[in-house]
């Protein structure tokens, strides 16, 4: 017989992506959340996971606008050169 | 009879025996150590104070730097600082000129270009090894509205998009860290220091920055 399901473990291109594979991706992402924190080892549904997944990148992107626009203030309003100081000592932090 | 392992050099429907059995080994590292390393670190804030202070340069002409200008200039540095390994800083960087879109396919998406008969053979099969929690409606709508929230993710399959996903959330965590300290480093400055810069000159580092 050719190949079945036997080499489907290894390949992960096009659709023969295994259970175990979604389940892993699916409690990496869990692990990067801020409720990963709380619920440790816990495994949440992946519908779960998702949602989470996808509210927190809309917060981090609504915090990278906030910040983004009290930079654009900050770098109107602060002189270069002290600006430069700063940057430099918070680069080396 | 196409069971040989990996001599497959001259057939395209056979999409499996392409890939070596040992390539799980060589895996980049996991989204969280990936972008939590003092090195990224310190090459996104590089890369950051670049590019605004390029922004600042550009738009000196015009009045003062709008914030969408800030937020696109610290993407691109974002996506610069993931050096295109994954599909979402490559949609970042090449989704601002949309005549370099065709860099964008043969980089990374070299899948697309090609239309062979695997196009043909995954919807017939996808149904049957899809596995259980995919073909739940939630689970499928959900990752339809991650795949809008990671640049460049819209048609990608499951596995891919979960890759992307964990990989842009830890790189949005690193660059909201940056600017924030960023943020309080310059407003400290600001506060402290408006306009004196004969008080910063007598900090070492302004003075070697400065030479003036």
């Amino acid at each position: 017989m050719s190949s079945r399901r036997s080499r489907s473990r290894r390949s992960s291109n096009s659709s023969r992506i295994t259970e175990e594979q979604i389940v892993e991706l699916v409690s990496k992402l869990q692990d990067l959340l801020p409720e990963a924190r709380s619920r440790n080892s816990e495994r949440v549904s992946a519908s779960r996971v998702l949602q989470d997944t996808c509210n927190y990148i809309r917060d981090l992107q609504q915090e990278v606008d906030d910040l983004s626009e009290r930079l654009a203030d900050l770098l109107a309003t602060t002189d270069m050169t002290s600006a430069q100081a700063a940057i430099i000592r918070s680069l080396l932090m | 009879m196409a069971s040989i392992p990996s001599s497959s050099s001259s057939s395209p429907s056979q999409p499996k025996t392409r890939k070596k059995p040992g390539q799980n080994s060589l895996q980049p590292p996991p989204p969280q150590t990936k972008w939590r390393t003092g090195t990224q670190e310190r090459l996104y804030s590089r890369r950051l104070v670049d590019a605004l202070r390029a922004t600042r340069d550009r738009a000196q002409v015009q009045e003062s730097v709008g914030s969408r200008a800030v937020k696109e200039a610290a993407d691109s540095a974002l996506a610069l600082t993931a050096r295109g390994q994954s599909r979402w800083s490559r949609a970042i960087l090449f989704g601002r000129n949309s005549c370099r879109r065709k860099l964008l396919v043969k980089a990374g998406g070299k899948i697309r270009r090609h239309r062979r008969k695997q196009h043909g053979v995954p919807p017939v099969a996808a149904t049957a090894a899809e596995p259980g929690v995919l073909k739940e409606q939630k689970v499928k709508e959900r990752l339809r509205k991650l795949g809008r929230l990671v640049p460049g993710c819209r048609k990608l399959p499951a596995a891919t998009l979960l890759e992307e996903a964990a990989d842009y959330v830890a790189a949005l965590e690193l660059q909201v860290r940056t600017m924030r300290a960023l943020a309080e480093a310059l407003s400290a400055a600001a506060v402290s220091a408006p306009e004196e810069e004969e008080a910063e000159a007598a900090d070492p580092m302004v003075i070697a920055e400065q030479g003036s």
